[in-house]
């Protein structure tokens, strides 16, 4: 953790450990308690909003399991408290995996119904199942004891002010570890994600396992806080206000977490005060207009998008001067000020105020740029053995309905050699590249991988036994960097599980070290070393194509897939590539070459194989193909290469 | 017709473009010669709008069109066909044609002949004649390639910003384009063009513009940077 942040967090910890010896009001105290309940849900649920780019509707229902787990052990069973708090959280966790499964199938709007009906679902069986629940007549709680000593308003007050601060330690590591570029790399690019062994599938299911822990921690804790619980406390409401507390606060961000708690737990009680919504109105307008001088004083936000911004809020100030009645006007005053928040600050309030003051949405940008060893070689030498062709597919037919995009196609690749594999745009190229790692499942044939069958695998464990590739159209994690898009693709490196991450274990430093140092090393191989902490949706084409490569390199491939890694390059940009391709053979990474580039495929293939409507027209050595009538006519043309 | 001067533009804190001034006469064709990352595509992104400039005073027909949006800058007459083969997958090729001359249609721009213009495109590219039925989406890349180009003509703009109209095609189909080019130009229509294969955008182009790290290095007839040392040692080379 950056020094800066450490200190901000250790400061902002005992400021909220604190509240208690200043006021001994208990409406105050337990105010301040709900909001750091509700950000230690809100933690876990942007893991699966902000990171993994999914909708979730069902968080109120894992709350309510959380609490009601607390409730039940505690009554039924007469559990402690020091088993009940785990147990929760296991609970809650298990249910979070059953949430997860619609989400392997839809997305979207289907998701969030499909959540929403999920957290229903929840709210009934909690009022149905009066044997566990009591029904709508709810459970009563006492404060825990734990040893002897009953905890009271304050002490437990301290007991949720530590379980937030754990709670904000571990996501920080998790979300800054494999898991966490995992979880992001499945909202960039869910393709390029199994193809980098990091398979979609369970990496949704942790996900939302995660998520879920932390919705059971919150949940458990707020049974205790209110020492009641009830079915009705766990609405569609209460979700919705998740989900507008991630929009207002701003997504991948602890401190907007915090901020949209805060504001939906305060916001509806300023509102039933005419007093504290002027302070808020006004203090609001100041806020905004402050921001935005300085964001136009610095040249970083311009007059027309800022004008919305400072009218409304002034607006709004106005306004509340002029009622002098709050009670009629309460909730619409709201709705307004929440649609003009998830409106107008599409990246939430920290996104907002981030803008203005002029930094970029860089996690990790901290990220030292020195390798402790540039002269280590990041590639390694591919372990060797005596198959002598590294790939063999037999027959191969790929029929999307009537079509057949491949058509009895028979490919041989010898290990160590870079094969070139050209044809006409639609002959069939690209797909035989999915069929190859799995993306595709050939309707026909059969495809061995050094002696082993591909046919029928995931791309994820296709992956991990060695076959990395490039996409025709850039598959790069847009909002991570491109040492984190390398990172990604070292994803296997790690054995490293939840609890190294979170304690931080010798292992874990170990391999996140040896990680980055690789990570660099490859980006250095491709000459895009000074761009380490550039998003890579910032990155020019060109460059983007060769992180491509870099990323597909940290899987320690033996067989690559580059599928037209010159398009778009010029002339000295492809003498650049051509020689990365000749120094990957060199490492002993047999590479299969879609290209159009005719130079580069006669300099630099051993065989070259011809595509035309599915099916293999010609194949040989450069000279000998580039001479093929058919060849000529289908693809060459007159006068090119 | 189209004037540039000092582009300052980029994407959050990298600076891509350093003061560039561009013209393109009516009727002429210009290239944007220059390698990876030296901010070929970003000038184009930030003529037509989809990227706001951070300084500039760019010009179409003598009205300034820097800081407008890019629906309204399509409106005064540029069309920008993006690089990546940008059409709208789920509809047919008619009608990303049409959609091509949605301002003509809605009255921003003068309406002429829509549909004898569809078929005027149809004839240039013989290929999509084909596929008019067909959805976007399946059309190998080529005829992709193709569609944008299409449907950038459809606006029957006063200026065209090609980008990279060539990547990622069959040889035999890139004379394809090149020769398309030429027939643009017989036609008069004003080409602002990047290209990967530098040698033949200059052999189709009037005059040509080399950009190094987001400024221009040199820049003068298309002729004469052929012969150039430099722009050949650079650019030039590699067989093309």
């Amino acid at each position: 953790m950056n020094r800066k942040y450490f200190l901000a967090s250790v400061l902002g910890f005992i400021a909220l450990c604190l509240v208690p010896v200043f006021t001994h009001n208990p409406y105050y105290i337990h105010l301040v308690e709900t909001i750091m309940i509700y950000a230690i849900l809100l933690f876990g649920l942007d893991i699966v909003v902000g990171y993994t780019g999914q909708v979730s509707l069902g968080h109120a229902g894992l709350f309510g399991i959380g609490a009601y787990t607390a409730g039940v052990l505690f009554l039924k069973v007469g559990a402690p408290f020091w088993f009940i708090l785990p147990a929760s959280i296991a609970v809650t966790a298990m249910f979070g995996a059953i949430l997860a499964l619609p989400a392997l199938r839809v997305s979207g709007p289907y998701l969030a119904m499909v959540t929403l009906a999920f957290g229903t679902i929840i709210q009934i069986l909690i009022n149905e199942m009066t044997f566990l629940t009591e029904g709508p007549m709810g459970l009563k709680i006492p404060k825990p004891t734990v040893a002897g000593y009953k905890f009271n308003e304050e002490s437990f007050y301290w007991v949720v002010c530590v379980m937030l601060a754990l709670s904000l330690l571990v996501v920080h590591r998790v979300l800054r570890s494999q898991l966490g570029r995992a979880f992001e790399a499945l909202r960039g690019s869910p393709v390029a994600s199994d193809c980098m062994g990091v398979s979609v599938y369970r990496y949704k299911v942790y996900a939302f396992v995660i998520s879920a822990g932390f919705a059971g921690l919150a949940g458990c804790l707020y049974a205790y806080s209110e020492q009641y619980i009830s079915p009705n406390t766990y609405n569609n409401e209460l979700t919705v206000m998740f989900l507008l507390a991630i929009i207002m606060g701003g997504r991948k961000t602890r401190l907007g977490a915090m901020l949209g708690a805060t504001i939906i737990v305060l916001l509806p009680k300023l509102l039933d005060d005419l007093e504290a919504f002027r302070m808020v109105a006004s203090g609001l307008a100041v806020l905004i207009l402050v921001g935005a001088a300085l964001g136009l004083a610095a040249r970083r936000t311009t007059l027309q998008t800022m004008f919305v911004p400072v009218v409304g809020t002034a607006a709004l100030a106005t306004f509340s001067f002029w009622l002098d009645n709050i009670t009629d006007w309460r909730l619409s005053i709201f709705g307004l000020m929440i649609l003009f928040v998830v409106y107008y600050l599409q990246d939430g309030i920290v996104g907002f105020a981030r803008m203005l003051l002029g930094r970029g949405n860089h996690a990790d940008s901290d990220v030292s740029l020195q390798e402790e060893n540039p002269a280590q070689d990041a590639l390694m030498q591919t372990a060797q053995n005596d198959r002598e062709d590294i790939l063999v597919a037999k027959q191969v037919l790929m029929q999307f309905g009537g079509l057949k995009a491949i058509n009895m196609v028979d490919l041989k690749i010898k290990r160590g050699t870079i094969h070139g594999l050209i044809g006409p745009n639609g002959s069939g190229k690209s797909t035989m590249m999915n069929v190859l790692t799995g993306i595709y499942v050939p309707t026909a044939g059969a495809i061995e991988f050094d002696g082993r069958s591909v046919v029928g695998r995931t791309s994820s464990d296709i992956a991990l036994s060695g076959i990395a590739r490039t996409f025709q159209n850039v598959q790069l994690f847009g909002e991570m960097t491109a040492l984190q898009n390398v990172q990604v693709g070292l994803h296997h490196t790690f054995k490293s599980n939840f609890v190294d991450v979170a304690l931080h274990t010798s292992r874990y430093n170990r391999e996140a070290h040896a990680a980055t140092e690789r990570a660099l090393g490859l980006l250095r191989f491709v000459g895009l070393a000074e761009l380490a902490n550039e998003e890579a949706r910032n990155l020019p084409y060109g460059k983007q194509r060769l992180l491509e490569i870099a990323r597909a390199l940290a899987l320690d491939p033996q067989l690559l897939l580059l599928d037209e890694p010159a398009a778009g390059l010029t002339a000295p940009d492809i003498k650049e590539l051509v020689q990365i391709i000749r120094k990957i053979r060199d490492h002993g990474i047999t590479v299969i070459l879609i290209e159009h580039h005719m130079d580069v495929v006669m300099s630099i293939c051993d065989t070259v194989s011809v595509l035309d409507f599915g099916q293999k027209i010609a194949e040989g050595e450069p000279a000998h193909v580039q001479a093929d009538e058919k060849v000529i006519e289908a693809y060459l043309g007159g006068t090119a290469a | 017709m189209l004037s540039i001067k000092n582009l300052e533009a980029g994407y959050g804190k990298v600076h891509v473009l350093h003061g560039i001034t561009i013209d393109a006469p009516k009727g002429k064709v210009v290239t944007l010669i220059g390698s990876n990352g030296a901010g070929k595509t970003t000038t184009m992104r930030a003529i037509s709008g989809m990227i706001r400039p951070t300084s500039s005073e760019i010009s179409l027909n003598g009205q300034r069109i820097d800081g407008m949006e890019s629906y309204h800058i399509a409106k005064l007459g540029l069309a920008h066909s993006p690089e990546g083969r940008r059409v709208f997958a789920t509809m047919t090729v008619t009608d990303n044609l049409t959609l091509g001359a949605f301002p003509r249609l809605t009255g921003s721009r003068p309406k002429g002949d829509v549909a004898g213009d569809l078929e005027k495109a149809m004839d240039l590219f013989p290929r999509l004649k084909e596929r008019r039925n067909q959805l976007a989406g399946t059309l190998s890349g080529g005829e992709q390639q193709m569609l944008a180009m299409a449907r950038a003509v459809m606006l029957n703009p006063e200026v065209v910003l090609l980008d990279e109209p060539s990547m990622g095609l069959a040889p035999i189909l890139v004379e394809e384009v090149f020769k398309i080019i030429s027939r643009l130009k017989q036609q008069g229509v004003t080409m602002l063009l990047v290209e990967q294969f530098a040698a033949a955008a200059l052999n189709v182009a009037d005059y040509g513009y080399v950009l190094e790290n987001g400024r221009i290095s040199v820049h003068g007839d298309a002729e004469r940077l052929k012969t150039d040392p430099a722009v050949k040692a650079a650019y030039l080379g590699g067989g093309h």
